[in-house]
């Protein structure tokens, strides 16, 4: 396998080429389908072990992402966003799903427990990527609370009422920073390729 | 916990990177259902969101791809959503789509995990964090260490205790959930039981709601393991009695 190798990064299904294979696995195209695997496999999973943490279930829940795709590749909508942004909305759904279902709830405890941001180690795990290099550029070019805010819910997995209580800040200033975190990141990031 | 006084936009954000529960989470989507402008920045914020997950890529192994290409080969794909009945053309594909309700289970999940952030187990280390921060860094590496393997083990007498552990650190971090209630004047004591020697390792906090904040152990050697014993809730010298729980360290 070549995929996850680093040298494979970035991965050679992305933007138009992604969508374009996902109306092919729409039709039932194994092929097309193993592609698309290929393509993002490392970052559904990748991102799954981090919110999910334990190996096991990261795995699983990389398996019922995948076969989500499969299934349900005939629900992409070109016109309502790219084929990545989709397929990683399909990741994190099912993972943040995972950890609030209780399954990882051990797990969990001791991350609630410890109460802070994975943001260090998201960063220190990217140093050397050129994308991941430009979300902490982009990352360290919002405020402290924004990133964390961001950084919380997306990584850590947690529901902005969750966020507020671990930040010890109101509901409404993580709302607030949610939003306009993202923004920000949206801005600098840049269209993707 | 309702949205309805609230300006629901502003939950964009959160809605972006799935840090609703699911109840607000089916609100927002009907508020989206009637606003363009809404779902045109949600959709923004996702497509940043998104990127996010490029910073944690990680290769998954070599079984998981042949597992879900042989899942995949033996699974039923679903249609597309059409306005007007089954799919004739692709044409159909912009059709109106809304989401099916999640299943009930994971209503029930976000509740019960909002039930218990909101019932004081964390609300209090939050309290106590500003002491403990050390402490709490101290786990954190642990719990981030790059090496960090998580076991678990359970008591004959009911209760489970789990253990993430980084060999490169040689430290870890113990956190227990529903052992059996002590007496007063016992509490359960760590020890780390190595072949030649057994070290008391501190007393176990008391638990909250069932479950005890995490202990951080250092100097932990390999070949250990993690025992559990009841002691005189000063603590013993070495153990007294049998362990209630032993997890046996990841190698």
């Amino acid at each position: 396998m070549t995929e996850g190798q680093p040298g494979a990064w970035p991965p050679p299904a992305r933007g138009g080429d992604l969508a374009g294979l996902l109306a092919r696995v729409a039709r039932g195209d194994q092929a097309a389908f193993a592609t698309v695997y290929d393509g993002v496999a490392a970052q559904v999973f990748g991102l799954v072990s981090r919110v999910v943490r334990d190996p096991a279930q990261s795995e699983e829940v990389t398996q019922e992402v995948m076969l989500d795709v499969w299934r349900t590749a005939s629900r992409f909508d070109p016109h309502r966003g790219s084929a990545l942004a989709w397929l990683m909305t399909l990741a994190h759904r099912r993972a943040v799903d995972r950890v609030r279902s209780g399954q990882a709830a051990a797990a969990r405890e001791l991350r609630m427990a410890a109460a802070e941001t994975g943001y260090d180690v998201v960063v220190e795990e990217v140093e050397s990527r050129l994308e991941a290099q430009r979300v902490r550029r982009c990352l360290d070019s919002l405020t402290e609370l924004q990133r964390e805010s961001v950084t919380l819910a997306y990584y850590g997995g947690y529901t902005y009422r969750e966020v507020a209580s671990l930040l010890g800040v109101a509901v409404g200033t993580v709302k607030t920073r949610m939003r306009d975190g993202l923004i920000r990141l949206r801005d600098c990031l840049g269209p993707d390729q | 916990m309702r949205l309805r006084r609230e300006v629901p936009h502003t939950l964009a954000g959160a809605y972006a990177l799935d840090a609703l529960t699911e109840p607000d989470r089916m609100r927002f989507e009907r508020h989206l259902a009637g606003c363009d402008a809404c779902r045109q920045e949600a959709s923004s914020l996702r497509e940043a969101a998104g990127r996010l997950a490029a910073a944690t890529a990680a290769p998954p192994p070599q079984r998981v791809r042949e597992q879900v290409l042989a899942e995949a080969a033996r699974t039923r794909q679903r249609p597309p959503l059409t306005a007007d009945g089954p799919a004739s053309s692709s044409a159909g594909r912009r059709a109106v789509r809304l989401r099916a309700p999640r299943m009930a289970v994971a209503i029930v999940g976000g509740c019960m995990l909002v039930a218990l952030v909101l019932g004081g187990l964390f609300i209090d280390t939050q309290h106590r964090l500003s002491q403990e921060q050390a402490h709490n860094r101290a786990i954190v590496a642990v719990l981030n260490a790059p090496d960090a393997v998580m076991t678990s083990a359970r008591a004959a007498t009911g209760g489970t205790a789990t253990v993430v552990m980084s060999h490169h650190d040689h430290a870890l971090v113990l956190t227990t959930a529903r052992l059996p209630a002590l007496p007063s004047g016992k509490r359960y004591q760590v020890w780390l039981m190595g072949r030649h020697r057994v070290r008391a390792a501190g007393m176990l906090p008391q638990p909250r709601q069932g479950m005890t904040a995490p202990v951080i152990v250092s100097a932990v050697a390999s070949g250990d393991a993690v025992g559990l014993t009841v002691e005189p809730a000063s603590g013993s010298r070495s153990p007294s009695s049998a362990p209630t729980l032993m997890v046996v360290l990841p190698s």
